[in-house]
């Protein structure tokens, strides 16, 4: 570290594992993550079925069939009650079927969108931003707060919801990118390693989350008042009780556009990305390191608050304890799109579906729905070691096409 | 000329231990001042009483243990931030393990053998995080928190599976075990000598791990396998064996810690949110970094993380205290405390080779 740029406990480190993924070309990047994908489905099957050795067997052996097999399934002395197929069918089954099973996977997919934009924007300027969990929670707090104060303030109507919803998602946008920028400011110049303080600020936004609710606006349910159907998201398409509006989707699709726009096509996109992969060659070439980092903090802080007002102004209707693990599902988004936004979008749909999946699972198999978190970092680790993944496409003839030299890096691509 | 040069290191390094306990001071005197009466004239019933000095040093357990593990992994060459997850690994398989064995054996023994089922357990997992990283050259912070997330998943999928709640059921603590003639001791037997086994191996734990890094051969090849792992290729020492068993420790030593939560306190796992082990194997990070990868700097450091989080759980269970302040918001002191430490200390000069991937044989 010779050039006077503080060295990170890990962060630098960091770029090596970004430039494998940047540097591989487009064909090899969809390669490792449906190789990882497919793998990580295999071990989650196995995961499950092992899992149902140990749970008490409650099913009906009339229904429940493996491979032809009436489960509970019997061999060593054991009962193997879970069945690891049907628990994927089930999943990808009940989230696309039915108008019902649409609309949740596309709610959950609009929310997605905005959470893997979040860690993939980070991601690519070389930041290990777990924090968009907590940029969520406080957005979500700024929206659920903001908002039934504003609907005693104007009309009920389409006016009067439109100001309710924007005036929330401004909030929401706003301490949401302030709570993103406090470990980017930390990063930049304390060089306080960002993992460890995005994951206490995790911690922290929560506990005042809470304390807000609770002791600032004395509400004896740790939740907020509940919004009027006209102050939320209508449905425009799919009208469903399932409370998904295509406006929501189709705003994270255009910040999705507008973002790998930026990346790709900015002064300021080309100088995250240079950051993320060669910090030092940006140093030289006139980078000002830390504003991108704080920068790109922000952005990363006010899509993880624009997580969070979509899912109260659209799903839930108010703040409370529990806001779903969107922002961690966002990291296994990203790292699945190889962090770039037009991966992004296939990424959020197939994670859209399995959590719509999971409220299905709720309801029938005994499968426990948190199996979805259990495959989130099983693809985390697969797709973290590129290599063994590239030699197992190899082993089973997936080769991807030989590109030209020099094509691969800050070029750009997606 | 070179010794002066160490000498201004050292002292520097020694400026910013200072700086860090001063963090603590300041933000002791900031809460004094903006804290609500109703704490502060509590506070002495808080703090001066055995009751916390005894709280702080189990909650010290987890911290300094995984901390001393990730230090040597991290020594090594492989920083393991996936500690958190080998925590959550030994909490919920002690609990798990000590549950199924209770029918068959004694509720004892079976307590041992969770104990021991969950070092295993947590040191599989460590194990198969070394394997990634060493052979499998994956980079090792997503690897880490993929380990991290992992456990997050599978805990609470487990316990679900197990006890058809996120929460498990109660299994018991131990014993606490009591030295003859030093528990007599007034105040200072029953903060140190009256307590649970996993206190002790914190005890044995600190000094061994101190005089193994820095007085054996083996110390030396955890230092040189971070610092300059060529050299010791060139001494015929396989780095891969010294990475592996520095990683296994840093499992071992958090499989006792992620144990002690569950059978020498809480007695069961809660696996809510960020399940019970609540962000500690990240602390125990900040333990190391701030106890300048020193065992007994870590343990000291892990003793001053502990004393807030003793003191945020005592302030919870004062009624006129926990009446005028907000549990939640006292409960955020420490992951605050943290994140001003790391912004004093992000300046650590950790191994030079730490993170890379070593392949035998190069230059």
């Amino acid at each position: 570290m010779s050039d006077g740029r503080v060295p990170d406990a890990m962060g630098s480190r960091a770029y090596a594992w970004l430039q494998r993924l940047v540097g591989a070309s487009r064909a090899e990047r969809v390669i490792i993550s449906v190789v990882a994908l497919v793998v990580a489905i295999l071990i989650g099957m196995v995961f499950v079925f092992v899992s149902g050795a140990v749970a008490e067997c409650t099913n009906d052996p009339a229904v429940y069939r493996l491979f032809g097999f009436a489960l509970p399934l019997k061999f060593l002395g054991t009962e193997f009650c879970y069945d690891p197929i049907n628990v994927f069918y089930v999943l990808i089954e009940g989230s696309l079927t039915d108008v019902f099973g649409i609309a949740l996977t596309l709610q959950a997919t609009a929310i997605l969108l905005l959470t893997g934009l979040s860690v993939a924007i980070s991601f690519r300027a070389g930041l290990f931003n777990i924090g968009t969990q907590g940029q969520m929670v406080l957005g979500a707090l700024a929206a659920g707060v903001i908002g039934p104060r504003l609907v005693d303030m104007v009309e009920p109507g389409v006016l009067g919801g439109a100001i309710v919803l924007g005036v929330s998602m401004l909030a929401a946008a706003i301490v949401g990118g302030i709570w993103g920028a406090i470990p980017g400011v930390m990063k930049a110049y304390a060089d306080a390693n960002e993992v460890i303080t995005t994951i206490m600020l995790n911690i922290i936004a929560s506990g005042l989350a809470i304390t807000v609710v609770r002791d600032v606006l004395g509400q004896s349910k740790v939740q907020t008042e509940a919004l009027p159907q006209w102050a939320m998201f209508t449905s425009v398409v799919l009208p469903t009780n399932a409370k998904f509006s295509m406006l929501v989707l189709a705003g994270a699709v255009v910040l999705t556009v507008a973002l790998w726009y930026v990346l790709n096509y900015s002064a300021f996109g080309y100088n995250l990305r240079v950051s993320g992969i060669q910090p030092d060659a940006a140093e030289y070439s006139g980078v000002n390191a830390k504003r991108v980092i704080v920068a790109t903090m922000t952005i990363a802080g006010i899509l993880g608050g624009l997580a969070g007002a979509a899912f109260v102004l659209m799903a839930q209707g108010y703040w409370a304890d529990g806001v779903p693990a969107y922002g961690f599902d966002g990291i296994t988004v990203s790292v699945l799109a190889a962090n770039s936004p037009a991966g992004i979008i296939p990424a959020a749909l197939l994670f859209g579906t399995f959590r719509s999946g999971t409220i299905v699972l709720q309801l029938g198999a005994e499968v426990p729905p948190e199996i979805i978190d259990v495959l989130r970092g099983i693809i985390i680790l697969l797709v973290a070691m590129p290599e063994a993944i590239r030699q197992l496409a190899m082993r089973w003839g997936i080769e991807p096409p030989e590109e030209p030299a020099g094509q691969a890096g800050v070029t750009a691509d997606d | 000329m070179i010794s002066a040069v160490a000498d201004t290191a050292r002292a520097l390094r020694d400026t910013r231990r200072l700086a860090g306990i001063a963090i603590f001071v300041v933000i002791g005197v900031v809460f004094l001042l903006v804290a609500p009466p109703e704490l502060v004239n509590n506070l002495d019933d808080m703090i001066f009483e055995v009751g916390f000095a005894t709280a702080t040093i189990q909650a010290t357990v987890p911290l300094a243990l995984a901390g001393i593990g990730g230090l040597y992994a991290e020594k090594s060459g492989v920083i393991n931030i996936g500690i958190e997850g080998l925590l959550i690994a030994g909490a919920f398989s002690s609990v798990t393990l000590t549950f199924f064995l209770s029918g068959p054996v004694d509720p004892r023994l079976a307590l041992w053998l969770g104990f021991v089922g969950a070092i295993l357990m947590s040191a599989l997992l460590a194990l198969l995080f070394a394997v990634i990283c060493i052979e499998w050259e994956a980079d090792q912070i997503i690897a880490g928190l993929a380990v991290w997330l992992l456990m997050l998943g599978a805990a609470p999928f487990g316990a679900r599976v197990v006890f058809g709640s996120k929460n498990t059921s109660g299994v018991g603590v131990f014993n606490k075990i009591a030295i003859p003639g030093l528990a007599d001791i007034p105040v200072l037997g029953e903060i140190f000598f009256d307590a649970y086994p996993t206190t002790y191996i914190m005890f044995l734990t600190v000094p061994v791990a101190w005089y193994v890094l820095n007085r054996t051969p083996y110390g030396t090849w955890v230092k040189a396998s971070g610092e300059h792992p060529e050299a010791l290729d060139t001494a015929g020492v396989s780095v891969r064996k010294v990475r592996y068993s520095a990683v296994l420790i840093s499992g071992v030593l958090s499989g006792i810690g992620g144990a002690s939560l569950t059978l020498a306190s809480a007695g069961r796992f809660v696996g809510s949110g960020q399940t019970m082990v609540n962000g500690r194997g990240f602390i125990a990070i900040v333990t190391y970094l701030m106890g300048n990868y020193n065992p007994v700097g870590t343990f000291l450091s892990g003793v001053l993380f502990a004393g807030m989080d003793a003191l945020q759980v005592r302030a919870q269970q004062i009624p006129e205290v926990s009446d005028a302040v907000p549990a939640d918001l006292v409960g955020i002191v420490p992951h605050i405390t943290v994140i001003l430490v790391l912004v004093f200390f992000g300046y650590t000069r950790i191994p030079a080779r730490a993170g890379e991937h070593y392949e035998p044989g190069e230059e």
